[in-house]
């Protein structure tokens, strides 16, 4: 019996040391760029070094790289950003649950086939196609647009395919009888599936939204005109051009990480539960 | 997919006009443009000519391609083992309830919720040669700082790191899933049995797991091919072209040298790529029923 109950110690104490080691290798390195972009610049690459409490928490705490980094373009590109994601979450919800709900209410020819070049279309991840959607985009004359950057995300195949997962599940004698009682197809669809389907809408928004705001490639080819510049490409543009600015750097850095993480951790339950599980239908 | 109500073609077709027209626009007209536009080539007078498939004998003949394509394939074959042995390692520990196992889920998962193009950024100042944090702690132990990106031997490495440090927590998610639905009873059969921990990891997760498995494979193989940002912000594809992957090889065709041929013929690479990724990917889910 005890033998069995220090074994038990035994992978325990193993399974909590792993468990620490990796949070600490996979967690550390945000908290070092949050911790570093309160200290003052004379004190950044000081601590760089230490192990322990004083490479960890800023003995002063100064938020000047902060009034600093929004005196630049950094407001700019945070509106810009948000405008961007936010649009595209507005048209994304509307459009691919019309098609959703399409799918999974109506019978019509080709919906079998239509379905399936929906499915291929989220397969073929929206990187692979920048270069010639570029090629699109400049010929129509639409580069250094908010369409450019909005449109193409509007419509997703994964939120397509999850509005139709959750529209399916919805029992067929609701429709039956809005109808009896005289609802058009679109008043069914406003009035009925949509408030319905409060998790699918939150775990498609953040899919779309975070999919926006974590932009990169496209935006720096299809709009990189100051006026229209992204949080990502304001930052990563940083790095290349302003080295000597570190604090600054950082700042602006933890501003666009923070901004994320907030709808992630808000929403993080339907994401989980509706991605992790949609991957399994 | 079960019946549904039979109505009026324009209805549905209504409902689908906006979905289907921008995917046609935005996702499918972009694939003829690169299939066909890497037949074609730019002249000096601005004019557009038909070459066939001269652009890719171009490919066929360009040490810079190979390089990059070699550099892509082993990269891949490097990072997507890596990542998902270390993701299923992370599922794993936190697949038993226990205290403060829900505070360790979400920690894993806070690096995907890091941009990949702020991850290079982060990454960029973390692996700085002379005064990043991460040969500030090698100096403080004791040991030689290293190079980093910097040099021809460990900036494939470096940026197999930042790959994987992003990517980890969110495979952990899928392969999380996978794994709850595994009945606790064949465990604690195979255990009363005497079955070992690894011979039940061997006998009776990895065979479950199979289909969870090859979907990550599949998918974070994708994901890996079009790196690109890491590429961008920190190594412009050195040293020596050590980590000139493919998506950036097409971005400077395009972007630095101005030769849309060229830049369409290498997209047209990766699309082909990603089709035959893609195809195995419909196997799995038709698999699945």
């Amino acid at each position: 019996m005890s033998r069995s109950r220090l074994r038990r110690a035994i992978t325990g104490f193993a399974r909590y040391s792993a468990l620490v080691l990796l949070a600490t290798l996979l967690v550390l390195p945000i908290w070092w760029l949050l911790a570093s972009s309160l200290r003052p610049a004379a004190e950044i690459f000081r601590h760089a070094g230490e192990i322990g409490l004083a490479g960890l928490w800023p003995e002063t705490i100064t938020v000047e790289h902060y009034t600093r980094a929004f005196a630049g373009e950094l407001p700019r590109a945070v509106a810009n950003s948000l405008f961007v994601a936010l649009s595209t979450v507005l048209l994304g919800v509307l459009v691919c649950s019309l098609a959703g709900f399409a799918f999974a209410v109506f019978d019509f020819p080709f919906r079998r086939t239509l379905f399936a070049i929906v499915l291929l279309t989220f397969m073929m991840p929206f990187e692979s196609i920048v270069i010639p959607l570029y090629v699109l985009i400049r010929t129509l004359g639409w580069s250094n647009t908010y369409w450019a950057l909005i449109l193409p995300e509007v419509a997703s195949g994964l939120v397509v395919f999850l509005f139709r997962q959750f529209f399916a599940g919805i029992p067929k004698e609701l429709y039956e009888a809005a109808r009896v009682d005289g609802a058009s197809w679109l008043a069914i669809w406003a009035k009925l599936t949509l408030p319905l389907s409060g998790p699918v809408v939150a775990a498609a928004s953040l899919v779309l939204f975070i999919h926006q705001w974590d932009a990169f490639f496209w935006p720096l080819v299809a709009a990189p005109s100051a006026e229209l510049v992204t949080v990502q490409v304001a930052v990563a543009r940083n790095v290349t051009l302003e080295v000597a600015n570190w604090g600054g750097l950082f700042a602006s850095a933890s501003t666009a990480i923070l901004l994320a993480m907030i709808p992630f951790f808000l929403l993080q339950r339907w994401y989980v539960r509706t991605v992790a599980l949609g991957s399994e239908r | 997919m079960s019946r549904g109500f039979r109505v009026p073609l324009w209805v549905p077709a209504a409902f689908l006009a906006s979905a289907l027209l921008l995917l046609a626009v935005f996702r499918l007209a972009p694939i003829a443009i690169a299939l066909g536009g890497s037949l074609t080539g730019t002249k000096l007078t601005g004019e557009t000519v038909f070459l066939g498939l001269a652009n890719f004998a171009a490919l066929a003949e360009d040490p810079a391609f190979w390089r990059s394509l070699e550099v892509t394939l082993l990269f891949n074959l490097l990072v997507n083992p890596l990542q998902i042995a270390c993701a299923l390692a992370l599922a794993l520990l936190v697949l038993r309830e226990g205290p403060l196992v829900p505070f360790f889920r979400a920690a894993f998962l806070l690096p995907m919720t890091v941009s990949i193009a702020l991850a290079s950024v982060l990454w960029a100042i973390l692996l700085e040669p002379t005064s990043g944090p991460v040969n500030g702690v090698l100096r403080t132990l004791g040991l030689p700082p290293q190079p980093f990106f910097r040099s021809e031997r460990q900036a494939l490495p470096s940026l197999i790191l930042l790959a994987s440090w992003k990517g980890v927590g969110y495979w952990m998610l899928f392969l999380l899933a996978g794994l709850l639905q595994i009945p606790k009873e064949f465990h604690e059969a195979a255990a009363l049995d005497g079955a070992g921990a690894l011979q039940r990891f061997l006998r009776i997760t990895l065979p479950l797991m199979r289909r969870p498995l090859a979907f990550v494979l599949v998918a974070d193989t994708a994901a890996n091919f079009l790196l690109f940002a890491p590429v961008y912000v920190i190594t412009h594809g050195g040293p020596n072209g050590a980590t000139s992957l493919l998506m950036f090889e097409a971005y400077q065709a395009a972007f630095a040298y101005l030769d849309h041929g060229r830049s369409l013929a290498i997209s047209s690479v990766i699309l082909l790529i990603l089709a035959a990724i893609a195809a195995l990917e419909l196997r799995l889910f038709k698999e699945r029923g």
